[in-house]
């Protein structure tokens, strides 16, 4: 595998990330790096733009100002060859685990195979096979997409993103609607993973004790910018306010539980009656 | 007040209409990156031509009993059945066969193509493909538009056919006209390259172009939400019912 930046280098570097839509500032001149080999867990707000960040990391999306480098490349720079390219290292489990409906569980995994290398059909077997005894599904490959729980088609979609044993795997909300079996199976895919194949993860979630099991280092996002960071396990002792709402719950807080709105007496109608 | 409206509705459906040839555009330029999924064209082939043929079949052969049943009616009035045969090849080959199959095609290929390509969307799988570094253009959108254009010339020959068969069981097997005049008249007057090939190839092709390009463009840029796709299937039916009919009257003027 050709790496662009030497192997102390951090394998993203974003720096001064701003991104504004629909005129909303998403990322205020965002600073973060992503070390190599290890458990990177971003965390924060619903809306702060966690997956926006992994859309930045992966060239789906475009920041208004700053750099974003994977491996030493600045990626909105790339031209389409280089960033594909670049994505073919990269493994993205989506949030929905969005498997291709039309293929079973060994075409989906198979899909990546099929479309950019031409491996005999006996290898591409053996890949797709060792790849879902890995996550535990051989016994489901010929079961449709449709057949499967939310767990599984996880499980499969990560089986997918593993299949070219990537330098790196980012992962939206891996966690959301699983059962506690289903959830420790895939949280130990994913140490599994890192350990083994030394794969560097980005996880974006917001299941505090789940992350503990499992991320070397937390980001928390607030407000466009990165407000906290540090172990996992100390993180929530920071004591900074954004800390203190978003790992003690609190409804309110630097983050406010409403959504801001015109004065609430004068929507109802009530303004002048308390004059 | 009301000039602002009609604006806006003649505004946005030029601007659909160029954001639909900037579309076609990129079509056509991920044709040669399209040529390593022919698999998933001959697929697209299935699904949208072979999957199509019972619908037109049927309704070729209704179409051509029905014609067969008026003329044998109106002509036998002026004692012209002889012509029955000439009129119903003439009246298939030219407007029937083309503009019926192309709204039967928008109707039973054109919506499931936009449906699927729609939810396909909606799921995330058109992003997966791009981040499994796959042009979705290149392995969903040209696959369906060329599966699309090549589906409807042959099924529109099939159409034909069943319809000149229609056409002759009702005026010769059930209404007595000579078999001999049937078929000698219409193979005396019809000519193949202004009738048949115009008709089956020429405004097939066309019809083809535009119903897969509405298709795919509907399906390609709807909102990933389940109203979204509603609305994009609902279109995709609309769109092509009036291109299919203003582009044959302009098809026709031509080829005259």
């Amino acid at each position: 595998m050709t790496t662009f930046a030497a192997p102390t280098e951090p394998l993203v570097r974003i720096r001064g990330l701003t991104t504004v839509l629909n005129g909303k500032t998403i990322f205020d001149a965002l600073d973060l790096d992503i070390p190599r080999g290890k458990v990177t867990a971003i965390m924060g707000p619903s809306g702060t733009g966690k997956t926006t960040l992994l859309k930045h990391v992966t060239g789906q999306m475009r920041g208004d100002a700053g750099q974003v480098l994977v491996d030493g490349q600045d990626v909105p720079e790339l031209s389409r060859e280089k960033l594909f390219a670049l994505r073919e290292k990269i493994g993205y489990l989506f949030q929905n685990s969005a498997l291709l409906t039309d293929f079973d569980v060994f075409e989906n995994v198979a899909f990546p195979l099929r479309q950019h290398t031409q491996l005999p059909e006996v290898l591409i077997r053996n890949i797709v096979l060792t790849k879902l005894q890995a996550v535990g599904l051989r016994g489901a490959a010929g079961l449709m997409p449709a057949e499967l729980s939310g767990g599984m088609a996880r499980r499969v979609a990560l089986a997918r993103a593993i299949v070219f044993d990537p330098m790196l795997i980012l992962y939206d909300e891996p966690f959301v609607g699983l059962d506690p079996i289903a959830l420790s199976q895939v949280l130990k895919l994913i140490r599994t993973l890192n350990e083994t194949l030394g794969i560097t993860s980005v996880l974006v979630a917001h299941e505090l004790e789940a992350i503990k099991q499992v991320a070397d280092h937390v980001y928390l996002i607030a407000n466009g910018k990165v407000v906290a960071q540090g172990d996992p396990k100390t993180i929530a002792e920071d004591g900074s306010p954004w800390t203190r709402q978003f790992f003690g719950g609190a409804i309110d807080g630097p983050v406010p539980f409403q959504y801001p709105a015109d004065d609430y007496a004068q929507a109802l109608g009530l303004a002048g009656a308390r004059a | 007040m009301s000039a602002q409206p009609r604006r806006n509705v003649v505004t946005n459906a030029l601007a659909q209409i160029g954001e639909a040839g900037l579309f076609l555009l990129t079509l056509l330029a991920a044709v040669p990156r399209s040529l390593r999924h022919v698999r998933e064209t001959v697929r697209q082939l299935w699904f949208v031509g072979a999957m199509s043929l019972t619908i037109i079949m049927v309704c070729g052969l209704f179409v051509g009993m029905v014609l067969g049943l008026q003329l044998y009616y109106v002509l036998s009035i002026f004692g012209g059945t002889a012509a029955s045969g000439t009129v119903v090849a003439i009246a298939i080959y030219r407007e029937l066969g083309p503009v019926v199959t192309a709204l039967l095609f928008a109707g039973r290929a054109g919506t499931s193509v936009t449906a699927e390509i729609g939810l396909m969307r909606a799921t995330d799988q058109l992003a997966a493909m791009e981040m499994m570094a796959v042009d979705p253009i290149a392995y969903v959108a040209v696959p369906r538009y060329l599966a699309g254009l090549i589906a409807m010339p042959l099924l529109c020959a099939v159409f034909c056919a069943l319809g000149i068969f229609g056409g002759h069981l009702v005026g010769v097997t059930w209404l007595g006209i000579d078999n001999g005049t049937f078929w000698s008249n219409m193979t005396a007057t019809v000519d193949v390259w202004k009738d048949v090939v115009n008709g089956i190839l020429v405004k097939s092709l066309a019809f083809g172009a535009v119903v897969s390009l509405i298709a795919v463009y509907q399906g390609y840029t709807t909102p990933p939400t389940s109203e979204g796709v509603a609305y994009a299937t609902t279109r995709t039916v609309v769109a092509s019912s009036i291109a299919i009919l203003a582009l044959d009257f302009v098809l026709t003027a031509f080829l005259m």
